[in-house]
């Protein structure tokens, strides 16, 4: 790529250039080391240290004190589970559709063994269509039909995200999901269903949620790179262990025994949705 | 090749160039940036993202790679040549200054897309990109400055 010098044989230059090209490969080699192997690390010592505790003490007082979002949340399991699986997430965010499986699968691994939440958390900045997408989900919600619009805005994220008339095809999703289409457009407009959104931006703002998709395990935010199946199992297994320990009446059910069965059907529905 | 010419007069041999010195350092600049996009790319830790952005977004998108290879990491090489490029102007050398130059428009366009990208496609942006842009664009304008100023 780069011209030798043709006239000023001085090394120097050369010299410059090729120490910039180790040090750039060296070191990108090494920081790439250094990130997988915090990240092997943060796996094999999750059985001790799960999750990435970036709540320390004080963030723990916080999650305890934050406002509590929308009432009653958008709850799967059990109410009463001693782990709380609490997903904060953007309709119109990529990722968030691509994490969407992951959570229906720790809803339909662990059923009523833990309490899993969803947080409207629009990022409204970035995603002009993403509030809208929450109310939508909302309006489905105030007939009992949340978790269904849930799975169609992630599995069509692709077509709403870039359509000029986005609500038209909120109100196609609504029609095939059996709402009442003018109880739908009527919450559309209303207040309630974005009061709801809103009381759980506000929690999201207080808990400083940065970015989309958000794990909170009993208050524990999940990094990006254990998202996945097997650290998240390991996670919510540490979690559970830690509460039947403590309480003792529980029935026992050792790490990584995670096929207790679902009750939640709803979640479970063949809309998966891929992203690029 | 009138510019080169000037350049080199005015360097008087090993004489080192001050715009040739300043654009590799920023040239550098990029070429963290980019070397730390390509890492983000590799590792998948997530990337600081301000409000504004969704950097989530934009570095997993569909658009971040090319032929299977992430942008970043052409970017590193871009910045890479650029840098080269400005040293070997900077200690004398004829012909890199107006590769450089074509060098930098080149990655204008391509900057100019990416950003068409994250405004109209993906409709989020994230700030390590638009450091490269802003990086991409004070080069473009150090490359455009010093063909005129030279040349009166």
């Amino acid at each position: 790529m780069n011209n030798q010098p043709t006239k000023n044989n001085n090394l120097l230059p050369l010299a410059i250039i090729g120490i910039v090209l180790l040090v750039a490969v060296v070191g990108g080699w090494l920081l790439y080391k250094t990130s997988t192997t915090t990240t092997t690390a943060n796996k094999s010592n999750s059985s001790k240290t799960p999750g990435k505790p970036p709540v320390s003490e004080n963030a723990a007082q916080l999650y305890a004190s934050a406002p509590p979002g929308a009432q009653p949340p958008h709850l799967l399991g059990s109410p009463t589970a001693t782990v709380t699986v609490e997903e904060f997430a953007d309709f119109q965010c990529p990722t968030c559709a691509q994490k969407h499986p992951l959570a229906k699968e720790i809803i339909s691994l662990y059923g009523s063994r833990i309490k899993f939440v969803f947080r409207q958390m629009p990022l409204t900045q970035a995603h002009p269509k993403a509030y809208d997408a929450a109310v939508a989900s909302e309006a489905a919600g105030l007939q009992g039909k949340f978790w269904d619009m849930q799975n169609q805005l992630f599995a069509n994220q692709q077509s709403w995200s870039v359509a000029p008339d986005h609500r038209k095809l909120f109100e196609e999703y609504a029609q095939k999901i059996g709402l009442d289409m003018q109880k739908f457009q009527n919450d559309m407009a209303g207040l309630s269903a974005k009061a709801r959104v809103d009381a759980d931006m506000q929690r999201a703002r207080v808990l400083r949620i940065q970015s989309t998709p958000t794990f909170l395990i009993n208050g524990n935010s999940v990094a990006f790179e254990q998202m996945n199946i097997e650290s998240m199992r390991q996670l919510i297994d540490y979690e559970l262990q830690k509460t039947q320990s403590s309480t003792q009446n529980q029935t026992g059910s050792g790490g990584g025994s995670a096929n207790s069965n679902t009750s939640n059907s709803n979640m479970t529905n063949s809309n998966t949705t891929k992203n690029k | 090749m009138s510019n080169s010419d000037i350049i080199n007069q005015e360097l008087g041999g090993k004489k080192i160039a001050k715009l040739p010195i300043l654009a590799a350092i920023i040239a550098l600049g990029g070429l963290v940036d980019a070397i730390y996009l390509t890492i983000h790319h590799y590792t998948a830790v997530p990337v600081p993202c301000g409000e504004a952005f969704d950097c989530g977004a934009v570095l997993t998108s569909q658009y971040a790679t090319m032929f299977g290879i992430p942008i970043a990491i052409f970017g590193a090489i871009a910045y890479f040549t650029a840098f080269s490029l400005a040293i070997l102007t900077a200690f004398g050398n004829r012909l890199t200054w107006m590769l450089f130059g074509i060098q930098v428009i080149l990655m204008s366009l391509f900057t100019a897309w990416l950003l068409f990208l994250q405004k109209y496609r993906i409709e989020a942006f994230c700030q390590f990109c638009l450091i490269s842009a802003a990086i991409t664009l004070t080069l473009l304008i150090i490359a455009l400055v010093s063909r005129f100023w030279r040349i009166h």
